[in-house]
């Protein structure tokens, strides 16, 4: 572990020269590559996005392509948020990415999880034909649980038999280390999510949602013993939580560093990254009122690192990863280099 | 019990009703916690027919009435374009029959000119309703493309220049700016110059009245300058159309989105008059920021009546914050926010200069009762008192119950001089509850529940806990029989007083609930004969056993014992007198072994152990629920102790015969001792109040009769059996 944390200190280079000395046998510069997931309904790639894309030597994009809802009116799951491509997809591997929130399985009955399969593959397939995408692989993100275990794993099971495509699902920490109650899900890879693992909480000393080592402790021992071959999704995403009467009212990718830096509208408190507002305004279509706090929750380099070094400790050796990126449609360019996501990428 | 939720779930939280006080048209906007829109607007899918009322009645008024309402319905609303020839060819005496739907306009005596130009208007328009009048339907299907027909434009303008009348005219006006928003929807390069929506709408909005139709094109052009991301045209124009009619008000506000402050600003700045800026920071005030907006509300106009759905709205955000389904005490935020609402409102209701004083007074008045300043809200009530409208039901309901709460907060103690001002008070609640009168709208609920809960505890502090269980029955006052015959006094007395009375209409139990409470705590203390008097003046039965309570196993299994259901049903009634002849033949030295035997398997069944725990449900006692923590505590210790079975597995074990039974009975008993040792966490002061999941339940200990059982019983074949049927058993066995 001493090794490990002085080498972080030398620049990229040096350090795969180093690593490559340190640990001749491992070779990890080929067993891992780079991905980014793109998660805004419109598709549309600015230049340094897919510059981005080919400097990392991305051979694979996860794009999401519908979100499933529960509709309360109509007590029925519908999709939602259906992406909407302005321009053609660039020609790499497309993984399609379906969000089910965990309510729609908590409400369907087994009827509606059959019909929900071959709907959603449906869409998929269509979709896929009006883009010309020819995908192996679907993705679904879920968030279940113990209750929701049952459908969501039959609903997994008729879609992969419906697509015959390669089925990955996202894995959350809890899910991992709680694998023999929340179950393994029947499909043929799993993408470790690693950020949004904390709770979004209007306690200023609550630790950054998205990550923290300390919470992250408490979950990365069992993933040596997950029965699933894992991917691993890294957060490159900032956000702040809007606080008004000890209350988070809502989360905000769009406002960040530099917008709580304007001294006009806020004023940094005593503690880190914690800003109070100084009049009421409109900005961005939101209204802030005088005296709402914003606490700033940011995934930099260093904390990045910090993140690949702690998990990396913990996964099995010498497997062929994908490294995913979350996400692309909103990431800051002028923060995150090609370089830096090789970097990441070659701590696994 | 009477204080069940059928009053409504979602306005529980709340004793302020917003009808009172506000002009109906703001209805959806009242304050709703988890939904769009107040009452029924949250399920009416409206949004292409919200005007339909309108049309219909705009048409009948050009037609002077002339024309039905049921036919405009159906030409305007429901008929297609064929549908609209038809009756038209019809009236015409080209086709000779119509099916019964459609109507026949050949009888009426129309104006022939205006006739003929509102259905060449009506074919019209109904060609434009396949791209203006689709709704967004959540579907797996792709949605519909919408195409906007390039060659209607003509068609359009040509209708528009040849129409002299004014009604029309402007109409074909209307469909003209709404085409052209539908054609430069895609369109985010357009310039305002260049755009014909608003060249349209520019050229002609002097031409004609502002009404209805005027604002419902304007609603286009809020449309237009929103996609070209002109926020404070849009919003301006937005908060015009909202303030016109109540059919825009969804819509408008709903539209309704500034986007940065120099927007908004710009927004304020194009209002022309004080009451068009009063519009704009009320939409500020729904959603955004209710203070600040009646703060800039006030001082424009103290009078406006925009002020009225937003002191209606802090009000009820304020209650809700204070207490709601989810929170039973206020946290330090919710009393800091309420601690602004009560100054900011009761210094606007001191100076008694808005359209509804009495409104203000009111609202401040409950604003400071919420901050438990009793003085300063009986004053504000008792200005209100004067300003009061004396004939509007609703508000005098409302006032009623304000006042009602604060009167029993500020009691001290309850004399004979209170009690008779309470009747009148308590009989109108009771008839609420009862629902033997009833005020659309009123929220009543919260108030009538927290006052007969104080009420109870001022009884309570003065030791009469008869009235105090009477006005809010409480488990703890059934733990002593005495009390109950007390209860029963009351309950059967000849000569009730006017305050007897009222107050026993909130008591929820009657004579025969007590009985057969009374029954059940007498079985528990193994006072048989009289339980069964008890039980028969209760008049019932009781519930059915579902499973033998007479049957015990090694191993407790409810669900096996409930599927081998004796064939004849056993009441509770059954299961008494049962036990009452097994006595008898105790009594007589009758099969003494096997009758000790039965009583203490049914002793034990009838316990939270056993398989017969519906003997012990019933009004009172009101046990739900699987674990001994739904049991309320006054009660846990009765229901869940074995010692009467262990008794009687004793008696059978010193009267038995062979050492097989009496190794059988010791091992029954040790089930009772192993019980006990759960009741330990169960019983524990403490944890009276806990739910299942914060208690940890100490190990359990191995008492007396396992080790009287491996010392003397190892030999017997029941101890082998004993062995393999019970894991705890086999771990003592093992130590």
């Amino acid at each position: 572990m001493v090794n490990t944390s002085a080498i972080l200190r030398f620049p990229s280079s040096t350090c795969l020269i180093l690593l490559t000395l340190f640990c001749a046998s491992c070779k990890k510069e080929h067993k891992t590559s780079i991905s980014f997931y793109y998660w805004k309904q419109n598709f549309q790639l600015s230049k340094g996005q897919t510059d981005i894309l080919t400097e990392t030597n991305s051979k694979k994009l996860y794009i999401r392509f519908f979100d499933i809802k529960w509709n309360t009116k109509a007590q029925k799951p519908y999709p939602e948020a259906i992406i909407n491509f302005r321009q053609q997809s660039p020609s790499l591997d497309i993984i399609p990415v379906v969000f089910i929130t965990n309510q729609t399985f908590e409400k369907l009955d087994q009827q509606g999880v059959d019909s929900l399969a071959i709907k959603c593959n449906e869409l998929l397939k269509n979709l896929s034909v009006r883009q010309k995408i020819n995908c192996k692989t679907i993705q679904i993100d879920c968030d279940w649980t113990v209750g929701t275990k049952d459908k969501y794993f039959n609903f997994l099971h008729s879609l992969r038999a419906l697509s015959k495509k390669t089925l990955e699902v996202t894995i959350r920490l809890h899910q991992v280390k709680y694998q023999f109650k929340t179950g393994i899900p029947p499909v043929d890879r799993g993408v470790l999510m690693f950020y949004n693992i904390g709770k979004l909480s209007a306690d200023l000393k609550e630790p950054n949602s998205i990550y923290n080592t300390q919470t992250a402790e408490k979950y990365v021992g069992s993933l040596n013993n997950y029965l699933l071959p894992l991917d691993i999704a890294l957060p490159v995403f900032s956000w702040a939580l809007q606080i008004r009467a000890n209350k988070v009212i809502q989360v905000y990718g769009k406002i960040g560093r530099t917008e709580l830096s304007n001294a006009q509208n806020f004023s940094p408190t005593a503690q880190k990254d914690i800003y109070r507002a100084v009049r009421n305004f409109f900005t961005g279509g939101i209204y802030i009122k005088t005296g709402d706090l914003f606490k700033l929750e940011e995934i930099d380099k260093a904390l990045l690192k910090q993140a690949a070094v702690q998990l990396a400790a913990h996964l099995k050796k010498n497997e062929k990863r994908t490294i995913i990126y979350y996400e692309l449609g909103n990431l800051n360019l002028s923060a995150f280099k090609a370089k830096d996501f090789e970097e990441i990428s070659t701590y696994f | 019990m009477w204080a069940c939720s059928d009053y409504g779930f979602d306005y529980e939280y709340s004793s302020f009703s917003p009808e009172a006080f506000v002009s109906k048209e703001y209805t959806p906007f009242f304050y709703t916690e988890y939904i769009s829109y107040y009452g029924d607007y949250y399920y009416s899918e409206n949004s292409t027919s919200r005007y339909n009322d309108v049309i219909v009645n705009e048409w009948q008024s050009y037609f002077d009435g002339k024309l039905d309402k049921k036919s405009l319905q159906y030409l305007l609303t429901a008929a297609t374009a064929k549908g609209v020839d038809s009756v038209y060819e019809h009236m015409k005496g080209k086709i000779a029959v119509l099916p019964n739907e459609m109507p026949q306009l050949k009888s009426l005596k129309l104006d022939k000119k205006k006739v003929n130009a509102f259905f060449d208007y009506l074919r019209l328009a109904k060609s434009t309703e396949l791209f203006a009048a689709t709704d967004v339907t959540h579907s797996w299907e792709p949605q519909p493309q919408i195409t906007v027909p390039a060659k209607l434009e003509e068609q359009i303008l040509k209708h528009f220049k040849k129409a002299k009348d004014p009604f029309i005219k402007q109409r074909l006006w209307f469909q003209l700016v709404r085409y052209y928003y539908f054609i430069e929807r895609g369109d985010e390069t357009i310039s305002a110059d260049a755009s014909k929506t608003l060249n349209t709408f520019n050229i002609y909005k002097n031409a004609f009245p502002q009404n209805m139709m005027y604002h419902r094109t304007l609603g286009y052009v809020a449309g237009w300058y929103y996609k070209n991301k002109d926020y404070a045209r849009s919003n301006y124009f937005n908060s015009l159309c909202y303030n016109y009619s109540m059919e825009a008000k969804i819509p408008a506000e709903w539209s309704f989105h500034p986007q940065e402050e120099a927007d908004w600003i710009r927004t304020l700045q194009m209002a022309k008059t004080t009451a068009e800026k009063a519009t704009l920071w009320h939409l500020l005030g729904i959603h955004y920021d209710t203070q600040r907006a009646i703060q800039e509300i006030i001082k424009l106009d103290s009078k406006s009546e925009k002020l009225d759905l937003l002191l209606a709205r802090i009000v009820n955000i304020t209650e809700h914050s204070l207490g709601n389904f989810y929170q039973s005490s206020p946290d330090s935020a919710s009393l800091q926010t309420l601690k602004q609402n009560t100054a900011l409102i009761s210094s606007i209701a001191l100076k008694n200069n808005t359209a509804k004083p009495y409104f203000w007074n009111l609202a401040a008045g409950y604003l400071n009762f919420m901050s438990k300043d009793y003085t300063a809200a009986r004053s504000f009530y008792n200005t209100a008192k004067q300003q009061l409208p004396k004939d509007d039901k609703l508000v005098m309901a409302q006032y009623k119950i304000l006042d009602w709460t604060l009167y029993v907060k500020e009691l001290k103690n309850i004399d004979a001089k209170v009690e008779a001002q309470m009747i009148e008070p308590l009989t109108w609640f009771a008839n609420l509850k009862d629902r033997k009168d009833t005020i659309p709208s009123l929220r009543f609920y919260k108030a009538l529940d927290e006052s007969i809960s104080n009420l109870a505890e001022l009884y309570k502090k003065q030791g009469d806990v008869v009235k105090a269980n009477a006005f809010k029955s409480y488990y703890e006052f059934y733990a002593d029989n005495n009390k109950i015959e007390q209860m029963k006094a009351l309950l059967q007395k000849q000569h009730k007083s006017a305050f007897e009375q009222i107050m026993l209409r909130y008591y929820p139990f009657d004579m025969h609930d007590l009985y057969y409470h009374q029954s059940q705590v007498l079985t528990y203390q193994d006072k048989i004969d009289e339980a069964i008097v008890m039980m028969n003046k209760s008049e019932s039965t009781g519930f059915i056993m579902p499973a033998n309570p007479f049957n015990i196993r090694v191993n407790d299994c409810h669900d096996c014992d409930h599927e081998r259901k004796p064939a004849k049903d056993l009441y509770a009634i059954d299961v008494l007198k049962t036990i009452q002849s097994i006595k008898a033949e105790i009594k007589q030295g009758k099969n003494v072994y096997k009758n000790a035997y039965l009583l203490a398997n049914v002793f034990y069944n009838i316990t939270f152990y056993g398989n017969s725990r519906t003997f012990y449900q019933g009004k009172v006692m009101q046990v739900e629920g699987n674990t001994p923590f739904e049991i309320p505590s006054t009660f846990r210790t009765m229901l869940l102790s074995n010692k009467i079975a262990e008794k009687y597995y004793l008696m059978a074990a010193n009267v038995a015969k062979t050492k097989e039974q009496k190794a059988r009975c010791i091992f029954m008993a040790s089930k009772c001792e192993r019980n006990e040792s759960y009741n330990r966490s169960y019983n524990k002061p403490e944890n009276a109040n806990s739910g299942y999941w914060d208690v940890n339940i100490e190990p359990v200990f191995f008492g007396k009769y396992f080790s009287v059982l491996k010392t003397q019983y190892e030999d017997t074949k029941f101890y082998d059996e004993a062995i393999k049927e019970c894991g705890y058993f086999r771990s003592y066995d093992d130590k």
